[in-house]
This record gives C-alpha cells, sequence and structure tokens, in this order.
C-alpha cells in the first residue's frame, strides 16, 4: 500500500524547468528547494511511483481566459484608487504605507501569492484564490476585506490588471511553463473532527516536524525567530491558537477547511511548504482538525506542550467556539472584567480548579500610536485575563502568546520609573517608502529590522484610577498614565521579575515610586512555557486612600491594560495598549436573591387557584 | 446567519424588507392553507408571528445586538399588533381564546395533561425568572459620548492661531493657485464610478501621473501621509476599520458615512486632527480617544494635505458656510 507517495515524476519536471525558464524572482531555486524540502520531510523511506502526476486530492485544472483591456483599464482605475498606496505603483509592494507594515505588502511581479488551491509552486486561481483574498482580506496583516468597499465587478477588474499587468515574471497565459492542479477541496470527505482524529494530527505534527517551526503548543514559538520569506524579510509562524488570525481564515476562522487548504498546497513565499506530496488526505485532514481544535474557545484546555491524551482530545473536541465579532473578525470582547470570591487563600497556580469559578475575558491590544515614540508592530495583540479575591487581596491572572521569552541582557541607561526615553534613543519607526522606492530589500523597514531589535524586558502592566469614587462618571483619568489632577495607580510586571507601583500623572512625566504598596504586591507565579506567558499577580484590595485605588465590591472599576515584547523592541511608550475594561469584584449571593422570586411563585400559584375556582363556578353556573 | 450577509450602510431597509417579505410569506402561506380548509389556528398562528419576530428576528439576526429593553418595547408593541389582528371580529376572539378555555376546563385527558403541567411549571419557571432578574448583573454601563462636540471659536497649533470660522485649506486651489472648492470637487474619487478616478490617463485627475500638479500632486501627498499614520486605526478603506480598530473605544471615525467629515466643515475637522482625542472637550471622553494630537506628529500643511486627501477617497466634500 503505497498511501504515501513520494512524486518524483513532479520534482524532475520542476528542476528541467527551472533550469530552461528565464527564472522570476519567486521561480528560481524553487524546485530544487521543494525538492529538498520534500527530501527533509519526507525521509528517503518512503516508495516512488513512476504513474503517480499528482498528489492526493489533486485535479488538472483549466487555465483562466485572458482579460479583456476593458477589464484591465478599469482595474487600473480601481488599483490607482485603492491598492497603490500599499503595493506601489509598480506593484512590488513598495507603496508610502509599506515601511511602517508588517508583515509588508506583497509584491506581485514575482507572482508568489500565499493562499491557493494550487499545488505548490503554481499560480493561484485568480477567481477563486485571489477573489477571496481581496474580498476577505487578510487577516493579521493590513490587507482589509474589500467586500462592501468594491463592487464584485471592480474587484474582478483590479485582479484582471493586478495579474495582467503587474505580475511580471510569470504568465497565467503561459502554456509552455504554468501548470494548475487544483485542490479539490469542496469533493474531498473530511474526517470529522473527533477525540481521535485531534489525537492522532497531535502525533502528525510531531512525525511532520510541524513543531520545529510552530513550537510544541503551537504558539508559534518553535525554533523560527530568524525565519525569512523569499525577499529577505523576516517572518513568523502562525498562533495555532489564534484561528482568527490565519491568513487563510477567509472571515471564517474556526472553518477547519481553510486549515486543510494551507496545509495541503503550503504558503508560497514563505518557508511553510506544502505537505500534499508526503501525506495522506486522511492524515492531512487529522492534522487540520488538531490545528483548529487548539483555536481558543470557551473553555481553556491544557495540551501538556503538545502531549495529547484521549482525555484532553476529548476536552478540546468538546470545547466551543469563541464568538467572532463580525465587524472586527476577532473574538468578541466584552468590556467587563468579572472577579469572583473564594474562601481562604487565593491560588498559588494556574493549574488551581478555583479558576473554573470565573470566566476568562480577552483584552484586545493595539498599538500605542499616539505618543512618540509610536509602536506600529503589536507581536501581543490579546491577553487573557481572569480574577478571584479573597476578604483581603486580589489575585490577577495574565495569559499571553508571547513566541519569544524576552529579559533583558544589556544594562540600561534609564531607571525604571523614566517614561521619555527618546533622550536614550528609542525611536519610531521613519515614515520611510515613497513611490518612487528602488532599493527591493528595504533595510530602513520595520520589516527588514523586526528581528534586529535590543532586547528589552517583556512586561505587563495595568492601571486604576486612584480616588475612581470621587470621579463623576463616566469621567476617568486618561488612558495613558492619567493626567494631571487625576492620577493613576500603575501596577507593571517586567519580566526580570520586578513587580512594582507606580503613580502615573501623564502620558510624558516619570512615574513616581510608591514603594510602600510595592512590598504589598506580590507575583505569585511568572512563568514562559510553550510560547505563552502566565503571570499571576495579587495585591491588597486596600491600600492607602490617597495613593492606592482602593477596589471594592460590587462597584464598576476602571481598569486599562498595557503590554511589551521585548523582541519587538517594546519599552517605555513603545508597547501595546488597550481600551478601558471594568473590573467589577462580583459580591457573593444576597438571601433575597432567594426569598423574592418565592413569594412571587407563591403569588402565582394563588392567582392560578383564583383562576381555576372561577372558570368551575362559571361552568356549574352554566349547568 | 452568514449565509444573508448584512451590508453597512443598507442595514435598516434590508431589514425593514425582510421583515416584509416574512409577512408577506407567512400571509401566503396561511391564506392558501385557509383556501385548502386547513387553515391555522389563530392562536398558534399569533404566537408564532410574535415569536418570529421578537425571539428570533431581533434576537439572532439584528446585529450589532439591541439592549433587551428596547427588545421589550418591541416584543410589546408586536404584541398589541398580534392581539389587534386577533381580535378583529368577535368571532376571530373567540376563535383565538378557545384553545385557552379549553385547557382550563380540561375536558379530555390531553387538556387535563397540559393543565396540570402548566400549572406545575408556570410558577417554577416565575421563579426562575425572578431569580436571575435579582441576581446582580453586571452587563457594560452605558456611556453617551458626544461624537463630534462643538469646537472653539480658534486653535493654535504649532504657535500660530486659526479662526476655524475663516481659515481655509491652502492646498484647495485651481491651477492659477486660487482657493477654489468648485475646482476640487470637480476632481474628487467620482461618485458614479464607484468611489473611483475618473480618468488614470488625466494628469489632473491621477495623483499618480508623473505630470501631476498642484490640487491632484497635495492629494497624493495626503494620501501617502494618512498611509503612513492614520490607516493603523481608519483603515485603508478610510472606513474606521483598520487594523487595531478592535481594540480601541471609541472605535475610530468612518470617514465613508455620511455622519463624519461629510457633515463637518474642514476647520472642524483641522481642529480635531490638530488637537486629537486629548484636546477634546469633556463630553467627548478625552481620556479614552487613543487619537493622537496630531501637532506632535505632523506640520500644519501635512494636516491640511491628509484632510483633503480623506475628502478625495471618500468623495465627499467638506461643508462650507454657505
Amino acid at each position: 500500500m503505497n498511501e504515501i507517495q513520494f512524486d518524483t515524476g513532479h520534482f524532475e519536471k520542476r528542476m528541467v524547468m527551472n533550469e530552461t525558464t528565464t527564472p522570476g524572482y519567486g521561480r528560481r531555486g524553487l524546485g530544487a528547494w521543494l525538492l529538498s524540502c520534500g527530501l527533509l520531510i519526507g525521509g528517503l523511506g518512503f516508495a516512488t511511483t513512476s504513474h503517480a502526476e499528482m498528489a492526493e486530492g489533486f485535479a488538472e485544472g483549466s487555465r483562466p481566459a485572458p482579460p479583456s483591456a476593458e477589464q484591465i483599464e478599469a482595474g487600473k482605475r480601481v488599483y490607482f484608487t485603492k491598492c497603490v498606496w500599499c503595493h506601489g505603483v509598480d506593484g512590488a509592494g513598495d507603496g508610502p504605507g509599506a515601511d511602517r507594515l508588517w508583515p509588508r505588502p506583497r509584491n506581485f511581479n514575482a507572482g508568489t501569492f500565499k493562499i491557493r488551491h494550487t499545488a505548490s509552486g503554481e499560480l493561484p486561481l485568480i477567481d477563486v484564490d485571489l477573489f477571496q483574498t481581496v474580498t476577505h482580506g487578510l487577516p493579521g496583516s493590513a490587507m482589509p476585506s474589500w467586500e462592501g468597499i468594491l463592487t464584485e465587478d471592480q474587484r474582478r477588474d483590479v485582479l484582471a490588471f493586478v495579474t495582467s499587468e503587474l505580475v511580471k515574471d510569470r504568465s497565467w497565459q503561459d502554456t509552455e511553463f504554468e501548470e494548475f492542479h487544483v485542490l479539490q477541496l469542496e469533493k474531498i470527505e473530511p474526517v470529522p473532527p473527533t477525540a481521535e482524529s485531534v489525537k492522532r494530527g497531535s502525533e502528525l505534527v510531531k512525525e511532520m516536524k510541524c513543531i520545529e517551526c510552530h513550537g510544541l503548543e503551537g504558539r508559534g514559538d518553535g525554533n523560527a525567530f530568524n525565519l525569512k520569506d523569499d525577499w529577505g524579510f523576516s517572518i513568523q509562524p502562525a498562533d495555532w491558537h489564534k484561528c482568527w488570525n490565519f491568513r487563510g481564515s477567509r472571515q471564517d476562522a474556526y472553518n477547519v477547511k481553510n486549515i486543510f487548504r494551507t496545509f495541503s498546497t503550503g504558503v508560497s513565499g514563505t518557508p511553510m511548504p506544502s505537505f500534499a506530496d508526503n501525506t495522506t488526505v486522511e492524515d492531512r485532514w487529522h492534522i487540520a482538525n488538531y490545528v483548529a481544535s487548539l483555536c481558543e474557545r470557551d473553555k481553556d484546555v491544557d495540551i501538556a506542550g503538545g502531549n495529547v491524551t484521549d482525555e484532553i482530545a476529548a476536552e478540546l473536541v468538546a470545547a466551543q467556539p469563541r464568538g467572532i465579532d463580525p465587524l472586527t473578525d476577532k473574538p468578541k470582547v466584552d468590556f467587563v472584567v468579572p472577579s469572583k470570591f473564594v474562601e481562604g487563600e487565593l491560588p498559588a497556580d494556574e493549574h488551581d480548579e478555583r479558576w473554573d469559578l470565573v470566566d476568562r475575558r480577552i483584552v484586545a491590544m493595539g498599538g500605542q500610536i499616539t505618543h512618540k515614540p509610536r509602536n506600529f508592530v503589536t507581536r501581543i495583540d490579546d491577553v487573557w485575563i481572569q480574577s478571584l479575591y479573597n476578604d483581603t487581596h486580589i489575585s490577577f491572572m495574565f495569559r499571553w502568546d508571547d513566541r519569544t521569552k524576552s529579559v533583558q541582557e544589556d544594562e540600561v541607561d534609564w531607571e525604571p520609573y523614566e517614561v521619555n526615553l527618546a533622550d536614550y534613543g528609542i525611536e519610531e519607526q521613519p515614515p520611510g517608502g515613497s513611490m518612487f522606492a528602488d532599493d527591493p530589500e528595504h533595510p530602513e523597514s520595520i520589516a527588514a529590522k523586526q528581528t534586529a531589535y535590543q532586547v528589552f524586558n517583556d512586561g505587563l502592566a495595568f492601571q486604576f484610577p486612584i480616588k475612581w469614587q470621587e470621579l463623576p462618571a463616566p469621567r476617568k483619568p486618561r488612558y495613558f498614565w492619567g493626567d494631571e489632577g487625576f492620577p493613576v495607580d500603575i501596577t507593571k510586571w517586567t519580566a526580570d521579575g520586578e513587580l512594582k507601583a507606580y503613580q502615573g500623572t501623564g502620558w510624558d512625566v516619570d512615574f513616581d515610586d510608591r514603594d510602600d504598596f510595592t512590598e504589598e504586591l506580590n507575583v505569585v507565579k511568572a512563568e514562559w512555557t510553550n510560547g505563552r506567558w502566565t503571570v499571576i499577580v495579587t495585591r491588597p484590595l486596600k491600600g492607602d486612600y490617597e495613593e492606592d485605588a482602593y477596589i471594592e465590591l460590587g462597584k464598576y472599576i476602571p481598569i486599562n491594560f498595557f503590554v511589551w515584547d521585548g523582541h519587538n523592541g517594546d519599552v517605555g511608550r513603545k508597547m501595546a495598549v488597550s481600551a478601558f475594561y471594568y473590573l467589577v469584584l462580583e459580591p457573593p449571593i444576597e438571601k433575597e436573591t432567594y426569598i423574592y422570586p418565592t413569594i412571587a411563585a407563591i403569588g402565582l400559584v394563588l392567582v392560578e387557584g383564583w383562576i381555576l375556582t372561577r372558570r368551575a363556578n362559571r361552568r356549574k353556573g352554566k349547568v | 446567519m452568514t449565509w444573508l450577509k448584512l451590508v453597512e450602510g443598507y442595514m435598516p431597509m434590508q431589514m425593514i424588507t425582510e421583515l416584509a417579505i416574512c409577512i408577506l410569506v407567512f400571509s401566503i402561506i396561511n391564506y392558501s392553507l385557509k383556501r385548502a380548509g386547513m387553515g391555522l389556528p389563530k392562536f398558534w398562528a399569533g404566537i408564532f408571528v410574535w415569536c418570529f419576530v421578537n425571539l428570533f428576528y431581533l434576537k439572532y439576526r439584528i446585529y450589532p445586538p439591541i439592549p433587551f429593553s428596547v427588545r421589550a418595547i418591541y416584543g410589546t408593541v408586536a404584541a398589541c399588533g398580534i392581539f389587534m389582528w386577533v381580535s378583529g371580529s368577535q368571532q376571530e376572539w373567540e376563535e383565538f381564546k378557545r384553545p385557552i378555555i379549553n385547557v382550563l376546563d380540561a375536558k379530555t385527558g390531553m387538556t387535563k395533561f397540559i393543565r396540570t403541567a402548566l400549572l406545575i411549571l408556570l410558577p417554577i419557571g416565575l421563579w426562575g425568572f425572578a431569580y436571575n432578574s435579582f441576581l446582580p448583573s453586571f452587563d457594560e454601563p452605558i456611556e453617551l459620548r458626544t461624537v463630534h462636540p462643538a469646537p472653539p471659536a480658534t486653535t493654535k497649533v504649532h504657535g500660530k492661531t486659526y479662526v476655524l470660522q475663516t481659515a481655509a485649506n491652502p492646498y484647495r486651489v485651481n491651477p492659477e493657485g486660487k482657493y477654489d472648492q468648485a475646482y476640487s470637487n470637480a476632481h474628487i474619487v467620482s461618485q458614479d464610478m464607484g468611489r473611483l478616478m475618473k480618468d488614470v490617463k488625466n494628469p489632473e485627475d491621477n495623483p499618480w501621473d508623473p505630470n501631476a500638479k498642484g490640487y491632484i500632486k497635495h492629494v497624493r501627498e495626503g494620501g501617502e501621509i494618512f498611509f503612513q499614520n492614520c490607516h493603523f486605526c481608519h483603515g485603508d478603506n478610510l472606513n474606521g476599520r483598520g487594523l487595531w480598530a478592535f481594540a480601541f473605544n471609541p472605535i475610530p471615525a468612518n470617514f465613508t458615512d455620511a455622519g463624519t467629515i461629510a457633515q463637518l466643515q474642514e476647520t472642524f475637522v483641522f481642529w480635531r486632527v490638530a488637537k486629537g482625542g486629548i484636546g477634546l472637550p469633556g463630553e467627548g471622553f478625552p481620556w479614552a480617544s487613543v487619537m493622537p494630537p496630531w501637532e506632535q506628529h505632523l506640520t500644519v500643511d501635512e494636516i491640511w494635505k491628509v484632510i483633503m486627501f480623506e475628502y478625495w477617497h471618500t468623495g465627499y466634500y467638506p461643508r462650507t458656510w454657505e
């Protein structure tokens, strides 16, 4: 039984093709690279068959008809209104916006496109793949969904222009060298996402070495920090726990078919290969089911470093997808963070069962773009928070995915309370990029610099207004470290183990140390494992009323969050921020909650009796 | 319901049409069933319509979701409407209440069973409902924010004072170099072509033409600034759905909406851009907005250019005093 086939004929053809064509950027070395990849992953133990032309699940596709001159002309207008700003006048991905973006906008010239139904190295299907990309956008990048902005015709027009004028090194009409082997996604019967399938998938991702880049738990934290794409820009492996950020998620994040497609055809231009030639369709479904099951759901299932047991697999399958907000295509955000009462000591680690008492909330994080130095790339776009309290203290558990553990090694010249670091050379990314840029490597762009920052501490901070009880609603101190007259209570944890209390009085004013309160703060746990930070901190509910926020029961207490990724060069004001949330300590249930409903129910029974008696009397009267 | 998309900007019309179609379909079915001699009982038809409108349509179809209190009002109105429908004549009313009387009288085994079940379940249900409503609930508090607060008379940017009533965009000029809104209006992205450029070959219409001069060249420069600074929040479509829109509250302004820059004067936009969120008066929630005070990042000229680009790209005209 040769289910796993090593398709020599296919690769040989590619090798020949490679030597004889005028090579384009994307094609040069692609065949050789694919071959080496296939050898690496497939190993030498696979049987080779001469009759196999295509990988399992693929069929011969048809060539698109060349677009009309009118369509190209109409598409040109769309392109020069909407697309040119990032993709540039020659489609080289070097528009004015490009240098501050990561991932960088696509360079169309080589005809290399990430999300395809076609076999690895082939051009995408224009009316399926590229049309869906324009329609649904590429989440996790700046490419938005153009549905509702451009009509369907306009989207097709602009693709006619891009594919015929801006893809310069290859052509869909090139009958000599371009072939289309299309994944038959709609015809292949999916394997249902059962616990067995998920468990098998978790084994396969180890066998196939997916975890080398994507990490043991799939948080994209593998040995992959220095990965580069075809253009030499740094690139990071997908975090399987955030399916809504998958480029190919097509505004349908939890749909396992998207993962099956990407796994079958690979992501062109990146180190992510196609696995079509060395996995069976069935195995690909198992892997896709496993990857989809890891995407964050209502319950946070501990997958124990990827060693998925039957019980874990069953839990993964039972967990329900989170609601995705159709306006943002991200998980829905609830701005109320609940905290629940527990008797006795607060939890000592994340395994304490009492965390199950309270919902975890997602805190959406965006780049700090209000004041200099602005942060145009956030490697951390959300933080999960849970909170419990007892008679004297409150505990927060923060968990967030961070591909790199960053602990500052070099001495820095500034003190921890200083906020204006421009004097020390911490500056924002210059705008760069104009329509006339010509250096294809863009060494000054943010995408080229991503792996070259000085490493600072990872960190997390949250702030409450001091004396929030006295604020006339909805007045709050400014979200960014308060303002004059409205100071804030800042608690900041950094990866070097420090947990400190500060007072903030403005975005550009150095913090004041609150040393007395700092002594009362406690880092219960701070651990980075498999691409995720788990930080549990406790603080007293009350301190000095004049300096420290009093945490009271049953009140809406404004809180907002800040997070730093040291490998992103985040320090000082360069970080990610959240909007205002409300912390609410839910008070224990009072007696009245039981008494009044009981009285109401008894009342209803009496009314029922009355109605029945009346009806019965009436009927008697009639009789 | 992902198979039936709500189109932004057309939601109310879409929903009224959908409801009208549903009612029409229901009436046709009801009528044809009646003609066929299998008319639906009035009682069940009434309950079905009410459940469909209130429980299903208003709760699950409308997006963003409407609060319970508003739904309760609609529910009451719908109930009144249905009540009027079923009590149109004495005969219809008798027909409507017959199932209720039948259950109360409990002459058959079935109605007896239903009566007993209802007598027990109703108090239990009421208890549960009351308990739920007595449980302290912590929904997000509603905070009303003024999106376009009253502007000041003057604003000082980079050391120079601008009178909002008389200031003008220095780049909104015709080829002679004079301030000319009629000229610039004629060269915005054409509305009838789906907001796209009129003629990509004409240097007066195409900001990317190397021969572009004056107004249209300044539009391109404004666009470059926009796509280096503003799109992170306001989006590549200028519709307020940028990369980080999901993280911020208040959400970034949607310039393609007729309620933002289209109904504002250019100088108002200038004031808002220059001073940012922190420069808002109290009713605009200056503490919550992440909108940068752009005077910290851009020159006055750059601010004027980016404003002009926003009008050009969305195809709107700034409001004027005339």
